[in-house]
């Protein structure tokens, strides 16, 4: 159902740092913006392939595609001529990246004025909310950017989240024969219906060796799903052969299956299959939160453990006190020394209930936030 | 052109063709892209403040303003009275002082900064040492100064006595050298 911005166009601009996690979040925005606000999206990116990962209908070498809805424009380089009628109504600048000067000199020419949009990462961390829809004057141009930060408070943007979500997460989750039927198609069978059911997605410096030794002697059996490409070293030495899609091996009670690198959808999915998710960056992390099962965060690494910071804040906030989730997190990412022994392992499962509990209140209290989309054309609109 | 990231507070800023001048520069982590930085500012011709946020690689025209030695000579509310060497009075608003206020003194030697033929800032030294008016007892054996404590540092302006933060082992009545960048204690001055 589209609402009165059908006319509205907006273009967001996305380059890809972080392999699937920038894409994600831009693809996800582009969406939800065309389908739930009938808003004529184009989505200008600089890496195809990675793209196509997530959406396998994306065309890795056309210069111009729609793809569901959106216009897709390979982004090449910062050249370009530009008239202010290429110019769209919102321009969002994803995580600062540069837009090319002949597009802001375009902006700056066409009247109105677009409003112009810094989409930040999301933080827990306090000063977020005394930046969240600060205006950044441009030092040259007549043209003013706000930067708009997502969030887990009212002060924030919020989380992005379509309107569905919840429903087909529910709809799923109470559907044993959908379950298994998602699972059989990534080639995943009954091998262990009482193990401990695990996704894993995180960066290569994951200590997986430590944690594989964990789960492999420990006292629960665990099935461990690994998307394809995902720590492919560890996994593949475990396997003892090439992690390929459908490769798996089993060893003491761990048993570890590859499987296809998902879109999207599916990766919603598989987290609303397992009991436990380990996700990593952005992305994942928030679709992890919506799929209301533990979940382990693998931060994106930043210069002098930055990334640490914004680790306590989200845990400081969300698994008060939840202490094995706590200690598990710090030492997953490094943030506190020890390593994923066996002890942390068993401290998280026995906790594992906990977590799922306050996953309800979590989640209450997000949706009082608000979504993110809603938000923010809230946002454009009182800029207009 | 300078980015954000090296500008300080009390520089003049050229935005859309308008003079700012920086008030309060907040520095937070840890966005993709850097820092964000959060400017209090004033735009020096209409008096209007405003609050900007920025990437730290967003470049600005510094404006390089007429400087001119000055002492520090009364507070006339809402201005403060400064003197050159020619006793010629320069009157400096109150919301244009930003954090030098904290610092000020009697006589304290720092410079004008006018804009337009109007004074319309003061910057201070780097580095001004002060007295400590109160702190605290000190606690002996702490020198790494990894454990702080506050400290009341003198001032001239009644009721615009700040705090830094120094180590345990300051005492009251010491005099301190401060970082007036940043209001950070660099170290106790021995006479």
């Amino acid at each position: 159902m589209h609402n009165d911005q059908r006319s509205t166009t907006l273009t967001i601009f996305c380059k890809v740092v972080d392999n699937f996690g920038d894409i994600g979040i831009c693809w996800r925005l582009a969406r939800q913006l065309h389908h739930e606000h009938g808003i004529a999206v184009t989505l200008w990116v600089d890496d195809l392939a990675s793209f196509r990962r997530i959406w396998p209908a994306v065309a890795v070498d056309a210069a111009t595609q729609v793809v569901d809805g959106v216009r897709v424009i390979h982004w090449r380089d910062q050249d370009g001529a530009f008239v202010p009628d290429d110019v769209a109504d919102i321009v969002i600048e994803f995580f600062g990246v540069d837009i090319p000067p002949g597009y802001i000199a375009a902006m700056a020419q066409r009247e109105p004025r677009p409003v112009w949009i810094n989409y930040e990462g999301l933080s827990a961390e306090a000063w977020v909310e005394g930046c969240h829809r600060l205006p950044s004057m441009h030092p040259r141009l007549k043209l003013t950017k706000h930067f708009f930060f997502p969030g887990f408070t009212d002060k924030t943007g919020g989380l992005l989240r379509e309107r569905g979500l919840l429903d087909a997460r529910d709809r799923f989750q109470a559907d044993p024969a959908a379950r298994a039927g998602f699972l059989g198609r990534l080639g995943v069978t009954q091998d262990a219906p009482a193990a401990l059911k695990v996704s894993l997605f995180c960066y290569p410096h994951a200590p997986l060796a430590e944690l594989f030794g964990a789960w492999r002697d420990g006292d629960r059996a665990v099935v461990c799903l690994v998307p394809q490409g995902v720590a492919r070293e560890h996994v593949g030495d475990f396997l003892g052969a090439d992690p390929v899609p459908g490769a798996a091996a089993t060893r003491g009670n761990l048993t570890l299956r590859v499987i296809p690198f998902l879109s999207q959808d599916d990766y919603d999915r598989l987290l609303w299959s397992c009991d436990l998710n380990f996700v990593r960056g952005e992305d994942s992390w928030v679709r992890a939160q919506w799929a209301g099962r533990p979940f382990i965060w693998h931060i994106y690494p930043q210069d002098e453990n930055l990334h640490h910071v914004k680790l306590r804040a989200f845990l400081q906030k969300y698994a008060a006190n939840l202490d094995g989730l706590i200690d598990f997190s710090l030492r997953w990412n490094g943030a506190e020394g020890g390593g994923v022994d066996a002890p942390l392992w068993t401290s998280l499962q026995a906790e594992l209930p906990a977590i799922t509990e306050r996953n309800v209140e979590w989640q209450t209290l997000m949706l009082a936030n608000g979504d993110l989309v809603s938000n923010l054309l809230g946002f454009a609109r009182s800029l207009r | 052109m300078k980015p954000a990231k090296e500008i300080r507070v009390g520089n003049i800023i050229m935005v859309d063709d308008k003079p700012f001048i920086v008030l309060r520069s907040d520095v937070n982590g840890s966005s993709r892209t850097g820092f964000t930085y959060k400017w209090k500012m004033k735009n020096l011709l209409t008096n209007a403040p405003l609050e900007n946020v920025f990437r730290g690689d967003d470049k600005f025209d510094v404006v390089v303003l007429d400087k001119k030695p000055v002492t520090y000579s009364y507070f006339a509310d809402p201005l403060y009275v400064f003197m050159d060497e020619e006793y010629n009075q320069y009157e400096i608003e109150e919301e244009n002082m930003g954090e030098a206020v904290n610092y000020l003194k009697d006589g304290m030697a720092c410079e004008a900064v006018f804009y337009d033929g109007k004074a319309i800032s003061v910057e201070l030294p780097i580095t001004i040492a002060r007295q400590v008016v109160y702190t605290e007892p000190a606690v002996k054996g702490n020198t790494s100064g990894n454990v702080l404590k506050e400290a009341k540092i003198e001032n001239a302006i009644e009721g615009k006595q700040f705090t830094i933060q120094v180590p345990l082992f300051v005492n009251q009545d010491d005099t301190i050298e401060i970082d007036t960048r940043t209001a950070e204690y660099k170290r106790v001055v021995r006479n």
